[in-house]
């Protein structure tokens, strides 16, 4: 089972990386960028039975490590073998 | 009196905290490697400065997961004075042995260079020989100092008087000037609701002899010298009790 996660700073928090890339694509002429919030993705290959195990556990593995709670938010897809 | 100095895979001021205590203040240092399970019969844990884990994933997070950090913890909940310099003070934050997080500095520079910060508080295992609103000054070299918390959160440590060293300009003014990194309300330092685990991002270790340009640092651990000697007496007093 695959599965994708995404960790982005939660709104209330100041990016500043975010700020710097989106300055910098003003001055290359991107004006309608209005704004950009960089953040983290993941890519797990996990031994799971079914989907909401694997959802379980990766969640888990998000909450302890993936993600610092107090500053990130994070979301979790899960990939399908068969569909993949 | 023992100071155990943590060594991570990356960490990179355990020398300096350790020459500082030892060639310094005279005390006795061990290095304690990072798997290791036991901190040995040391007074004062330091967590030094550095890149812990290259700093992956983010500052600290990898870190506060080695071995030793549950005996950190341990040490650290039975009152023990636990130190945490920048990267140290990173791995705190992780481990949730002070309150907030640290995000990547507002300049988003890698910052080099003395600061000035006030102490508020003099009553710290860290601070016991500093007079509140004594200014020092140390260096700082970071990426991610810019220290964070949710509002309430901060109101709650400036209501419990746990932060410690705030950036300042040399009259003592904490202005947006005198911040470095973008820290909310100046916070260059903070402790725990006990007052035995200090966190900050200077580096008092390497303001400990005037050949470094300032000796500012050393304060921080003649105040836990006295701490750990005034905490000994009161024990002793305790079993003299019974």
């Amino acid at each position: 089972m695959r599965a994708r996660v995404f960790v982005t700073l939660k709104p209330s928090v100041f990016d500043p990386q975010g700020k710097t890339v989106t300055d910098a694509l003003h001055t290359l002429g991107y004006a309608a960028v209005k704004d950009v919030r960089q953040g983290k993705y993941f890519e797990l290959d996990v031994d799971a039975p079914g989907a909401e195990e694997a959802r379980r556990l990766v969640s888990a593995a998000a909450d302890k490590l993936l993600s610092n709670p107090v500053i990130e938010s994070y979301r979790v897809e899960i990939v399908d073998e068969a569909t993949r | 009196m023992t100071f155990a100095v943590i060594v991570f895979p990356g960490s990179n001021c355990d020398h300096d905290a350790h020459y500082a205590t030892t060639h310094v203040l005279g005390q006795r240092a061990e290095y304690v490697w990072h798997k290791d399970t036991s901190l040995g019969s040391a007074d004062v844990v330091i967590l030094p400065g550095g890149f812990a884990y290259g700093d992956y994933l983010r500052t600290g997070a990898i870190a506060r997961f080695s071995p030793i950090m549950a005996e950190v913890r341990r040490f650290a909940e039975a009152g023990g004075p636990v130190l945490g310099i920048c990267n140290g003070f990173q791995v705190l934050l992780e481990a949730g042995l002070l309150p907030g997080a640290m995000l990547r500095n507002r300049s988003v520079q890698f910052r080099c260079e003395h600061v000035v910060v006030r102490v508020e508080h003099a009553d710290t295992s860290f601070t016991l020989a500093c007079a509140p609103g004594q200014r020092l000054r140390m260096p700082i070299a970071h990426g991610e100092g810019n220290y964070y918390a949710e509002p309430d959160v901060v109101a709650r440590l400036e209501r419990n008087r746990q932060v410690i060293f705030r950036y300042t300009n040399a009259d003592g003014e904490p202005t947006d000037e005198a911040n470095p990194n973008g820290s909310v309300n100046n916070i260059a330092g903070l402790c725990n609701e006990g007052r035995n685990v200090l966190g900050l991002m200077p580096h008092p270790e390497r303001a400990c002899e005037l050949a470094l340009g300032s000796a500012d640092g050393l304060i921080l651990f003649e105040s836990v010298m006295r701490a750990v000697s005034g905490r000994e007496g009161r024990m002793r007093v305790a079993v003299f009790d019974k």
